[in-house]
């Protein structure tokens, strides 16, 4: 500790590496500073073609895998949590190293707040207007440009998020297996306006060494920290040659599998005297949750993202709770659905859900 | 049966409070294994559980099961030494329970214990639990388990 000024974090950059590189990295440097042999860390990393699970996650479940095959993207399993991503050199990923002790709180939901804030202000300099929209999500007007997630091992946390600088939105649908895997060009169109990126809404590309800059500023003023670039220290370098030993390997990225059966896409529209609305949902028969939902159609709704904020409300929602969220969802705010009403919305996502249920139960 | 801020922590079990993990030695000799309430209210609803196997021998504080919740990722680490003789296998379909009913549905795993006697001397039970979670609560700025 210095006392006449800032304390000083470590600034690593470990430049364009295969995911299984990246993901031993991370085991290594979180292990690190939970042996107290690292000091806190931001990092800043980049991937080669990669498809990405979530810890939790199946390929088989969330991925077109002779997609992957034959496009030389590699799959791997990440050690946090969340959804599948595509990820390429058109991304760059940051990652925070810390310690409870050092945030003061255990409580997860308002640490990723936090770090989530504070990495938005750091994307809002790059001249865009971030949010963080929760529990994972910083957006901007309602549509994604960073996904995150975190894993800790006792004190020590490593929490982490993907920014778009340029996203090749077809690509990734190609890519996951989720709704629009169908490819219409409505299916397409409706996923560009939940994603975007720095090139889209800055009608350029951001030089990198700009965009890092940006964050590692937000985050330094955060966490009143001045941040010094560093290098591993030999304990991470042990570490990460252990870790890269079980990731690097089909047993890890095949380390849940289950029957794409399982997780089957359910889809239902309903014409209501507004239009039509189609609810698409990528459901997970073993626990009985709605993982994601997709609301199409012809809706006129204002804010348009209201929507997307419906959407992420319902990320992983146990199917007794659908309706109480998409009610509780439309009373706490103010949403313009013109004809359509919010009990449109639970009706075509139950009919959806009917043949699955009825088989299932 | 103490309730520590809300959280509801039974004066029955033995608890290393780093970890935030129960141990329960059963009748038969087995011990089960769960997160606290605390630890559940930290992590917020628990979405996808992932034991280790049946027959694997787990070293004291080391993990026997990863759990996710609002995309964090991290282990549930044993208090005590042993093989595992048991997972929940209904918590795959029903990971909520962890959260709604931490010490009975929501267990984790039973473990053959290697050496319950020299290790369960190091964790705490009773009313010493309840003061060292209450410190914990204290030290991580913890409002209740009623608000988390």
């Amino acid at each position: 500790m210095n006392e006449t000024g800032p304390r000083v974090w470590r600034l690593l950059d470990t430049g364009l590496r295969p995911p299984a590189q990246n993901f031993a990295l991370n085991r290594a440097l979180l292990e690190a500073r939970q042996a107290g042999e690292s000091p806190s860390t931001l990092r800043f990393l980049r991937f080669t073609p990669s498809a990405l699970l979530g810890y939790h996650q199946s390929a088989e479940q969330e991925l077109n895998l002779d997609y992957c095959r034959a496009h030389g993207i590699t799959v791997q399993r990440r050690i946090t949590g969340g959804g599948a991503i595509y990820f390429d050199e058109g991304q760059i990923g940051w990652e925070l190293y810390l310690t409870k002790a050092e945030l003061g709180t255990a409580d997860m939901g308002a640490i990723s707040r936090r770090i989530c804030e504070a990495a938005a202000r750091g994307i809002s300099a790059l001249g865009v207007d971030a949010r963080y929209r929760p529990r994972n999500d910083i957006e901007v007007d309602g549509r994604k440009i960073s996904g995150t997630g975190g894993a800790f091992d006792g004190d020590a946390l490593m929490y982490q998020g993907t920014l778009l600088i340029e996203f090749d939105v077809e690509r990734m649908l190609r890519v996951l297996r989720i709704p629009a895997e169908k490819l219409s060009d409505k299916a397409i169109a409706s996923a560009r306006e939940r994603v975007t990126s720095l090139r889209e809404l800055l009608g350029r590309v951001p030089v990198l060494a700009e965009v890092k800059a940006r964050i590692t500023a937000a985050l330094a003023k955060e966490f009143a920290v001045a941040f010094a670039a560093g290098e591993m220290v030999a304990a991470e370098h042990t570490r990460y040659q252990r870790a890269l030993e079980e990731i690097d390997t089909p047993g890890w990225v095949n380390l849940v599998s289950r029957p794409a059966s399982d997780a089957p896409i359910l889809e239902a529209s309903r014409k209501f005297a507004g239009g039509l609305l189609r609810a698409s949902l990528a459901y997970d028969s073993g626990s009985a949750r709605v993982r994601q939902v997709w609301f199409t159609g012809d809706m006129f709704v204002s804010p348009r993202r209201a929507v997307a904020d419906l959407e992420a409300v319902l990320k992983d929602c146990p199917v007794e709770e659908l309706e109480a969220r998409i009610s509780g969802f439309f009373a706490l705010r103010e949403v313009d659905l013109m004809t359509l009403v919010p009990g449109d919305f639970v009706t075509v996502a139950r009919a959806a859900l009917a043949a699955e249920i009825g088989t299932a139960r | 049966m103490a309730n520590v801020k809300g959280c509801n922590l039974p004066d029955d079990l033995y608890y290393n409070v780093e970890n935030n993990v129960w141990a329960r030695r059963e009748a038969d000799g087995n011990v089960t294994v769960g997160m606290t309430a605390y630890a559940c209210a930290l992590a917020g609803q628990i979405v996808s559980v992932t034991p280790k196997k049946a027959g694997k021998a787990i070293e004291q504080n080391k993990s026997v099961s990863t759990v996710e919740s609002g995309k964090w990722v991290g282990p549930v680490k044993t208090p005590v030494s042993g093989e595992i003789v048991a997972v929940n296998e209904d918590l795959a379909g029903k990971p909520a329970s962890i959260n709604s009913d931490p010490y009975g549905a929501g267990w984790m795993v039973k473990l053959k214990p290697s050496n319950w006697d020299g290790e369960a001397g190091g964790l705490v039970t009773g009313a010493a639990a309840a003061s060292a979670f209450e410190a914990k609560m204290n030290a991580e700025g913890f409002g209740g388990c009623s608000q988390a």
